[in-house]
């Protein structure tokens, strides 16, 4: 054996535990949600026919539509708010140097460590002293202020990145500071917009404390509310609903997650290395 | 710079929402946690800290402190233990190693909430396929009700934890490791140095920048996590898996005692704070060096 097969060998066995513990999940999710109806409470692992019409049945029985609309609804409140609030504040912090620099940092930083559990109390005052429990716009309002200074961190670090050269190019030829930013400069930032606003919109597709307690009523669950009301106090739990719910939920933004993980784990590490 | 206000004009916005949604809430629960207030949220007057003496008084709290402190540090420890080698073992070169990073990367993909839904059902104890499938391996010969005690929800509960926490940590040590010249090795294997003496010598040091970073992450998210608890279990049965942000969430929203769910909150922060201002000095460190 070649030494790469041997290595090979040697690198699946050792990862195998953990291999055969990730996927368990979600062979259980993808299995239960194509089960028939009567199979599904008898542990048997795998389904004598695959009942695709779970998925249209679950779509109906558990009002995924409205569910979905609310969780984009939120998550494009939180994504594009979040993005036009912050591409100037990543601009101002990449190109120009000014006093309380360092410290508009820290403070981003460190905001970034405190997760709304801590302060949902706090914040279900706010909204209830506005009368805005229930609504979805508010959810959307506070996922893009908390989102913030993750957009503003990440941004910033593309925009480091982006050279000099060409706006002050650009400036020799006379363009003013504005007509630089949006010729030249913004076009080379698109992909780093692109990659925050897609990881903000994950973060307020998958939140779940903020939601649990502003939203009470069904009509405004969003999805990861909507599965969780599926199971939580329930006397009878229609898991095959459960699973298919769980799997349409989670599909989308996981396949996007995978595909742009490594942007994340460098915009991070961009950050922390300056 | 011919404006000197732009940059202060550009940032402005993004800062004042960001600490809006900070400094209102805990200025709010600042007022709460000293005054008396009623169920509604009513303020009355001053009352010399008595929310958080109560706290102090309530076996409750101390629990959920304790199992806190058991939860971050084991679930932070194991992501540790899984992750070093795991990291070594993507790091190094064979097939299929891009087919097993995306495997291993894919609970991080999927939101806390549906992670805690699926374990939830897979550790059902009548129909759970867990159950089914240790009983067909012959590891057990009856159904174990996971969920049912703290016995065996609490150790499930970290067990996950350590799951969804090990691909984001096996990422940062990915990138310690590939900061790691091949030089060294080759030039210790050449005087001789075992794969034990490698990894005592050369990939433990320099990996514990990295390894330090990793630990302070985790210990903020993990000891800020709710969906894994709350959805499987809400802390029960009789708060017997409750962590903090549980019995947080219990006091301020089940059973409505707002000043102490309130002083609970301040002390989480302060822990925060703590954590945060460690996690700041070992970056700042990481820069200069």
């Amino acid at each position: 054996m070649s030494p790469k097969a041997k290595r090979t060998v040697i690198a699946w066995v050792l990862l195998s535990p953990l291999i055969v513990v990730t996927i368990f999940p979600f062979a259980v999710m993808f299995l239960t949600a194509v089960k028939p109806r009567t199979e599904v409470l008898s542990p048997t692992w795998w389904p004598s026919t695959f009942m695709w019409s779970n998925f249209s049945d679950m779509w109906v029985a558990t009002k995924f539509g409205q569910a979905l609309l609310n969780s984009l609804y939120v998550s494009v409140i939180a994504t594009v708010g979040a993005i036009v609030f912050s591409i100037p504040a990543a601009y101002a912090m990449s190109r120009f140097r000014f006093a309380g620099h360092g410290a508009f940092r820290q403070f981003l930083l460190v905001s970034q460590m405190i997760s709304p559990i801590v302060l949902v109390l706090g914040l279900f005052r706010l909204l209830a002293a506005w009368g805005m429990i229930e609504s979805t716009t508010a959810v959307g309002f506070v996922y893009m202020a908390f989102n913030i200074a993750f957009t503003v961190w990440m941004l910033q670090s593309y925009f480091d990145t982006i050279p000099r050269d060409l706006e002050e190019a650009s400036w020799m030829e006379g363009g003013g500071r504005w007509l630089t930013l949006r010729r030249v400069f913004l076009p080379l930032g698109v992909p780093a917009i692109a990659v925050t606003a897609i990881f903000t919109f994950i973060n307020a597709w998958n939140e779940f404390v903020i939601a649990l307690t502003m939203l009470r009523r069904q009509e405004s669950y969003t999805l990861p509310i909507q599965v969780f009301s599926l199971v939580a106090g329930r006397y009878s739990i229609e898991w095959h609903h459960v699973m298919a719910a769980t799997l349409l939920a989670t599909l989308p933004v996981a396949v996007l997650f995978m595909w742009l993980q490594r942007y994340l784990v460098r915009g991070l590490a961009l950050g922390a290395v300056k | 710079m011919h404006n000197r206000a732009l940059p202060y004009l550009l940032t402005l916005p993004s800062l004042a929402l960001a600490a809006i949604v900070i400094f209102w809430p805990v200025w709010d629960l600042i007022q709460i946690s000293l005054h008396d207030v009623n169920r509604f949220g009513q303020l009355r007057e001053l009352n010399d800290f008595a929310n958080f003496k109560a706290l102090a008084a309530d076996p409750d709290f101390t629990a959920a402190l304790l199992r806190t402190a058991l939860w971050t540090v084991l679930v932070v420890g194991g992501a540790l233990l899984v992750s070093i080698p795991v990291a070594m073992i993507l790091n190094s070169d064979f097939y299929g190693r891009s087919v097993a990073r995306v495997i291993i990367m894919l609970p991080w993909a999927v939101s806390l909430t549906m992670t805690a839904i699926v374990w939830r059902w897979a550790l059902n104890g009548e129909s759970g396929m867990l159950n089914s499938a240790l009983r067909n391996l012959g590891i057990i010969d009856q159904n174990i009700q996971w969920l049912a005690s703290a016995a065996t929800a609490f150790p499930m509960q970290v067990l996950i934890g350590i799951l969804v926490t090990v691909p984001f940590t096996t990422t940062i040590f990915l990138g310690g490791l590939s900061s790691i010249p091949d030089d060294l090795y080759e030039a210790s294997a050449l005087e001789g140095a075992t794969a034990v003496q490698q990894f005592r010598h050369i990939t433990f040091p320099l990996l514990k920048p990295f390894v330090n970073i990793a630990i302070v992450l985790n210990t903020i998210y993990v000891f800020n996590s709710f969906p894994i608890i709350w959805v499987m279990t809400q802390g029960g049965p009789a708060n017997s898996t409750d962590i903090l942000v549980t019995h947080l969430y219990k006091l301020a929203f089940r059973i409505g005692k707002l000043g102490e769910a309130s002083a609970v909150s301040l002390v989480m922060f302060a822990i925060l704070l703590l954590f945060t201002m460690i996690y700041v000095r070992l970056a700042m460190r990481e820069s200069r060096a």
